[in-house]
């Protein structure tokens, strides 16, 4: 099969719970056959994959920045293809397992991928973003969902591992490094990745559109997904809402 | 000692359109533009062309970039008129800090005198030869010792830093306790051209050195 949807768990924020809710959400909302893989620090499950760990050295804990790093080894599938054998497919759909599917993931497969898409923030104030690229958790970028094709993401890790040192050290997040190197808020097109559009995807906890639709915690099952990723949240913390939404 | 800035009325125009500007089309930096041009700004852009001037061996009509310089709304004409700096070349990260320092330097920027490029530094590797680097901007970035690695090609330019303790700031990633901190930090240490401490009119220490790294 081609279309591929990926998560990845590590640490104890999430226990097997939620990937399970994942993979049932996404069989429930996809109707074209599709793979699934856990990337994970403890493989028990037969779609789990043992997570790499080759980044865990420029992780520094007391700073707490780029936290989410090891989200990004899932576009390292054709860096070194000892470290992700297992994962098969060409169409690759991330996910975070904080997610609420409400509509079919074909959507996402379909997609023309002249370049790979990530979550557009539109909830966000676009002049609060474009101020300061170190500084703002909240940037236009999210990459709670992610769509891209076998090959595309390997120049950012390329680019990662080539400024690895210097990635750990400035970023609070992947999504602030993101949103400073691979994606343009003036202008779309000149990014390296697009923005999902209006009406997509919007934020359990911020809303949706700035500023005419921004009433948080309401449930819009016209849109494909609903993120419960919050800036609020560091690792480690647990955010037990999303259960009832279930 | 170098206490004021020409206030010609070339300047008087590039600021007022400037100013007029950001206003109408970059509404959301104008709070930037004031923190960018506050008497804590001026005074440690003052000290910098001090220091400089006062280096036996400082060439005539050098060749200046600055790292991460913002607005660059005082440092330019300090470098160009009050140093005599023959170009000032801004490497930073921010495409408004960018298009909004040729606004305040536009006398510059049309004599070629200042120019402007989005690069991290940390990064890339500059595009040309400088005979001064100033990083006045130390506490939210990399240590410049990935700089040194990046260009190991600039023919042994003279290097002025900026940092400060004051580590409320989220975008301050890399504060360090004292000016002897920061040159170990970027290895100029222990030899110094100059070190020493400032408390800013706003209340913060900043330090600076000068010196060629080791």
């Amino acid at each position: 099969m081609e279309n591929t949807v990926l998560c990845v768990r590590w640490g104890d924020k999430y226990d097997n719970t939620y990937v399970e809710k994942l993979k049932e959400q996404c069989e429930e909302h996809c109707s074209v056959p599709f793979n699934f893989y856990c990337l994970t620090e403890k493989p028990i499950q037969p779609y789990d994959v043992l997570l790499p760990t080759y980044w865990d050295k420029y992780y520094l804990e007391d700073r707490g920045f780029f936290w989410a790093y090891r989200k990004y080894y899932a576009f390292a599938l054709n860096d070194d293809p000892k470290i992700l054998p297992k994962i098969q497919g060409n169409k690759f759909l991330l996910l975070d397992l904080d997610v609420v599917i409400h509509q079919d993931l074909k959507y996402f497969f379909d997609l023309p991928m002249d370049k790979p898409w990530i979550v557009r923030g539109w909830w966000n104030n676009p002049d609060t973003i474009k101020r300061n690229f170190a500084k703002h958790k909240s940037t236009p970028i999210n990459s709670s969902v992610i769509r891209w094709d076998r090959g595309q993401l390997e120049t950012i890790v390329k680019k990662i591992n080539k400024n690895v040192e210097v990635i750990f050290f400035t970023y609070p997040s992947a999504d602030n490094y993101f949103n400073h190197h691979w994606y343009n808020v003036w202008n779309e097109e000149k990014g390296f990745f697009r923005g999902f559009p209006q009406g997509d995807i919007y934020s359990w906890y911020k809303g949706n559109v700035f500023p005419d639709d921004m009433t948080a915690n309401k449930i819009r099952e016209d849109h494909k997904i609903c993120l419960f990723n919050n800036s609020g949240y560091g690792e480690g913390e647990y955010d037990e809402e999303i259960k009832d939404l279930w | 000692m170098v206490n004021h800035i020409r206030y010609t009325p070339e300047l008087a125009a590039d600021w007022k359109q400037a100013s007029a500007d950001v206003k109408k089309d970059y509404p959301h930096q104008f709070r930037r533009t004031l923190d960018a041009s506050t008497s804590s700004q001026l005074e440690s852009k003052l000290w910098v062309v001090t220091e400089l001037l006062k280096l036996p061996d400082l060439m005539d009509s050098p060749r200046v970039a600055l790292i991460g310089g913002w607005f660059a709304n005082y440092i330019t004409p300090l470098l160009i008129d009050g140093l005599g700096a023959a170009v000032v070349f801004n490497y930073e990260i921010d495409q408004d800090a960018k298009e909004i320092s040729y606004k305040y330097n536009k006398r510059y920027k049309d004599s070629a005198e200042y120019q402007c490029s989005v690069k991290d530094v940390m990064m890339k590797t500059l595009e040309d030869e400088y005979d001064i680097v100033i990083n006045c901007s130390c506490e939210h970035m990399y240590p410049m010792t990935k700089f040194y690695e990046w260009n190991p090609d600039l023919p042994d330019p003279i290097y002025v830093l900026q940092s400060t303790d004051d580590d409320q700031y989220d975008d301050h990633i890399n504060c360090v306790g004292s000016p002897e901190e920061l040159a170990e930090q970027a290895k100029l240490w222990p030899s110094l051209a100059y070190s020493g401490t400032k408390v800013l009119s706003n209340g913060m220490n900043r330090f600076m050195v000068i010196g060629y790294p080791r």
